[in-house]
């Protein structure tokens, strides 16, 4: 076998290995409900902020509450272990990872999609992950 | 009608270049392919003459576009949709320029701009024989690009989008009652001024961050059209050597322009870091991936000859990865994974078409000359440098692939998720949860790799090499970067992570490797260093990223509230004055500042290690009302370490409070002995007492009422309120009940006979709660390896190019 062919081998390994890496990875939208049937396990759920919910942020605990609808329409009540985001009522669509606790869902990370703010942001910015390298 | 106050006239200007830019692009492209289809040289030289007539007359209407609309930015012309979005009349001067390209139209127009600058100089300097197939690719991309700001309407679809539309002529407006206004302008003061530019890029780096990275993009053309025109005139390994420098000049540009972003990330926003793995960011890191890939490739085709066809494929694949990028950002497709794409603007389709007849042209070319491409006679040598080199543009174009792959989730769903085009998956993929482990835990030992490689290629020969002498000329570097991975690893306790401790050695192995070389072997003769320079840049940029994020620390996590399940906080409360343990600070918040639209927070910091080191952060939020307050971060730069700070909670608006300390007012309609909850309490309407005045004549002068609440704490304790409404005359007076303890306040605030019903309204004590600020801090040790790898690999980057300019020349 040519040296070539062998290479062109471990490049399609590679390859494979990164698709199936990115599927085994790669988390799925789900709902509360679904959330709630497998508990402990970190899911990203997509849904809007109720605002008729109370909606508290106790900074001397670090803890910010609110309730959201899934996309199912499923009410619960959020706690996030980070401060109130800026303008959080004006968000159109919040994306929540995290998973379901004692019938609350615990996020570890927000992402709001504001109709006004990011609208027209351009090239290059982040999300409000942890960055690394 | 006849509109008082629009300046028309610089619209049709606008409107007549945009229209003459884009049929200018079109006849060029048609003249061009002429000219290279030509087989008598008298005929392709007069097609190609007219044809850069053509080009230069594109390129004219384009700055004559790109001119009117920055005069009508320049004088606040707000009759103008762009206008009027994406500026105002506070915008300084120098945040002008970004109101041009915040938007899609004004971005399209740089874009499209300096392909026409990269396609004048290769109209003006490009080998004679390669100027027209080259412009014809060039001038077809121009076509699609001048299209996508038409903004006309054929057929009912819409082909592009103008940044000359006026706001009364939008669609959305059409109709409305002030467009029949002939002064809506002086009206209306919704026109008076802009909308304003997005808070988060006014900051210097965004003035200069996008040009640099468009002009990368824009560069990846060049390679590209050479690569065709290769395929297209039979000339299958002639076209690397004119793109050679063009790909080293993408290389360097369009890295600048990555790392340029990373910056305003690092010292504008406020995620934490320089890199977030955001789809944003990668889309624009695969291309240059790709870029390097090919024009390391084209390096070893020039010296040696063999690896042709993954040449072509990098090179067309680097141009096709950016049209991918534009498409992914602008088509509104992130959605849900990006907060920073584009909206839709409705161009979608026609990014589409774009991406893929471009797709389809080149790989379709590609696919027909695939018999006639000469073979590659031998295999490399496992010692020689260019089979090194060859495996390192692979490791590259593989995690491209990576990187592309995962960022693709969104266009995956879209294709075969459950609402897709062919629904294959039964649920919708979400990005991976944990992004960076998902990313890094390939990316790392991609990176491994490639630094290994960069360590010791360099010093094999092309061809092949004697296997002894090599080994000993390595044995300086490997010493090297042993000492050097053994001392960082030291310091940052990297032993215990492998990978980690890898990568250290490996960037330490090719920066060692790079100075060495280019001191014993290239006897540091500065003009033949560029490529060792760059990859010296590029070790000292993966070993800053290493340990700036991977040694990061969050010294403002604290155990204020720790319940099992639940992360560390990360974000430590200040209350005004007090001093607060952040390890190894103590902190201080001393007070808000207004200047402008930013409300600065100085914090204190004092070294609990060194009495005498003591400064003062001052992290912002900038207010806008119209686009939502942003927090900026403050950002201590020391040799070693940065300490990047930022307000991560502030009660912007304080909540109205009485002289006498009582708010967070609330109230409730009751009927008598209704219950309600008034700030958590139970609030009963147990009985009411009235009272009359009568006046002289004897009619009522004078009515109290008296409410008589039972109150139930939260506290457990029952207490009675009495607050009384006093109508004397057409007056009302309110005699406010105050409970302290608890600290409540009541007030009967209105009477409505008609329902039977009661207002009450309640009050808490809140004058003795101290103003707060919630903050996050973060250690980035090192950090500043990562900008000065950077700087040299643009420094290097330059010098290879000219370098390998001024031997073009010294041999033509």
């Amino acid at each position: 076998m040519k040296r070539t062919h062998l290479l062109a081998l471990v490049l399609i390994a590679l390859a494979v290995a990164a698709i199936v890496a990115t599927l085994a990875d790669a988390g799925t939208y789900v709902g509360f409900e679904q959330a709630e049937s497998s508990p402990g396990s970190v899911v990203t759920v997509i849904g809007t902020l109720d605002l008729g919910g109370e909606m508290h942020y106790d900074a001397h605990k670090g803890l910010f509450t609110f309730y959201a609808f899934d996309k199912n329409g499923v009410r619960r009540k959020v706690v996030l272990n980070q401060p109130k985001p800026t303008d959080f009522e004006r968000s159109e669509e919040i994306t929540m990872k995290g998973r379901a606790h004692e019938g609350d869902f615990v996020a570890t990370e927000i992402l709001m999609k504001c109709p006004s703010k990011y609208e027209d942001e351009a090239q290059v910015g982040g999300e409000p992950a942890k960055a690394s390298l | 009608m006849d509109y008082s106050g629009e300046w028309l006239v610089p619209g049709e200007v606008g409107r007549l270049s945009t229209a003459l830019a884009t049929a200018t692009a079109a006849l060029a492209m048609v003249f061009y392919a002429w000219a290279t289809a030509s087989k008598q040289e008298e005929e392709a030289r007069r097609w190609t003459r007219a044809a850069h007539g053509l080009f230069l007359t594109h390129a004219g209407s384009l700055v004559l576009l790109i001119g009117t609309l920055f005069f009508l930015i320049v004088n606040h012309r707000f009759e103008y949709d762009y206008v009027w979005k994406h500026s105002s009349l506070d915008l300084p001067i120098r945040f002008i320029l970004s109101s041009f390209w915040e938007g899609q139209e004004g971005s399209f127009l740089l874009w499209a701009f300096w392909h026409a600058v990269l396609g004048t100089l290769v109209l003006r300097f490009a080998p004679r024989d390669w100027k027209a197939p080259v412009l014809a690719v060039v001038s077809a991309v121009q076509l699609f690009l001048g299209s996508m700001v038409l903004g006309v309407y054929a057929g009912g679809v819409k082909l592009g989008s103008s940044p000359f539309v006026l706001i009364r002529q939008l669609p959305e407006n059409m109709g409305l009652p002030w467009t029949q206004m002939p002064d809506y302008l002086e009206r209306i003061p919704a026109f008076m001024d802009g909308n304003g530019l997005n808070p988060l890029l006014q900051n210097y780096w965004m003035t200069i961050h996008p040009p640099i990275l468009f002009l990368g993009f824009a560069s990846t053309l060049i390679p590209f059209a050479y690569a065709l025109a290769g395929l297209w005139t039979g000339r299958y390994t002639e076209w690397m050597k004119p793109a050679l420098p063009w790909a080293f000049f993408s290389v360097g540009i369009l890295g600048t322009g990555i790392l340029m972003g990373g910056a305003w990330a690092y010292e504008a926003l406020s995620f934490g870091g320089f890199w977030a793995w955001d789809p944003v960011e990668n889309s624009s890191l695969v291309p240059w991936l790709t870029m390097v890939g090919a024009a390391h490739l084209m390096l070893i085709y020039r010296n040696k000859g063999g690896t042709l066809h993954w040449a072509l494929i990098l090179s067309i694949l680097s141009f096709l990865l950016v049209l991918y990028s534009t498409f992914l950002t602008r088509s509104g497709i992130l959605g849900d994974t990006s907060v920073h794409a584009f909206v839709d603007l409705g161009l979608s389709g026609q990014l589409l078409v774009y991406l893929l007849t471009f797709t389809v042209l080149a790989f379709g070319l590609y696919a027909f000359r695939f018999r006639r491409l000469p073979k590659s006679p031998t295999e490399d040598p496992i010692g020689s440098r260019e089979f090194w080199m060859f495996i390192g543009a692979l490791t590259l174009l593989v995690s491209a692939f990576q990187i592309s792959l995962t960022t693709s989730i969104p266009v995956i769903n879209a294709l075969v998720g459950p609402e897709g085009w062919i629904p294959l998956l039964k649920t919708a993929l979400a990005p991976p949860i944990d992004v960076a482990k998902h990313y890094n835990g390939f990316q790392i030992p991609f990176a491994i790799l490639i630094a290994t490689f960069m360590g010791f290629a360099q010093y094999l020969r092309y061809g092949s090499n004697p296997r002894k002498g090599t080994f000993r000329t390595l044995l300086r570097p490997l010493i090297a970067a042993l000492v050097l991975g053994i001392g960082i690893s030291a310091v940052f306790s990297f032993h215990r992570d492998f990978l980690y401790l890898l990568l250290l050695l490996a960037s330490g192995f090719a920066i060692a490797g790079n100075i060495d070389y280019a001191l014993s072997v290239l006897k540091g003769r500065v003009r033949k260093a560029g490529a060792s320079l760059a990859h010296v840049g590029f070790g000292l940029l993966l070993l800053g990223a290493l340990i700036s994020t991977g040694r990061q620390r969050i010294i403002s996590s604290n155990d204020s509230f720790i319940a099992k399940d639940f992360p560390q906080n990360e974000n430590l409360l200040l209350e005004l004055g007090d001093t607060v343990d952040m390890p190894p600070y103590r902190v201080r918040w001393t007070g808000e500042r207004i200047e402008g639209n930013y409300r600065y927070y100085d914090v204190e910091y004092a070294s609990m290690e060194d009495p005498n080191e003591r400064f003062v952060l001052s992290p912002t939020i900038l207010m806008n009302d119209r686009m939502g307050n942003s927090p900026e971060p403050d950002t201590r730069h020391r040799l070693g370490s940065d300490l990047y700070s930022h307000v991560t909670y502030a009660p912007l608006e304080p909540e109205p409070v009485d002289n006498d300390g009582f708010g967070k007012e609330a109230s409730a309609e009751m009927h008598k002995g209704d219950t309600a909850i008034l700030d958590q309490s139970f609030v009963i309407l147990d009985s009411l007492h009235s009272d009359f005045g009568y006046g002289p004549d004897g009619a009522i002068a004078k009515v109290e009422v008296e409410a008589v609440l039972r109150v139930i704490h939260l506290n457990g304790e029952d207490y009675v309120a009495r607050p009384v409404f006093v109508l004397e005359g057409q007056e009302v007076q309110h005699r406010d009940a105050v409970l302290d303890p608890p600290g409540l306040k009541f007030r009967l605030d209105e009477i409505k006979p008609q329902d039977d019903v009661l207002v009450i309204k309640s009050w808490r004590k809140v004058g003795d709660e101290k103003p707060f600020i919630v903050l996050k801090a973060i250690v980035f040790p090192m950090i500043n390896l990562l900008w000065l790898g950077s700087i040299l690999m643009a420094i290097g980057t330059a010098v290879a190019v000219i370098e390998r300019l001024r031997l073009r020349k010294a041999t033509a």
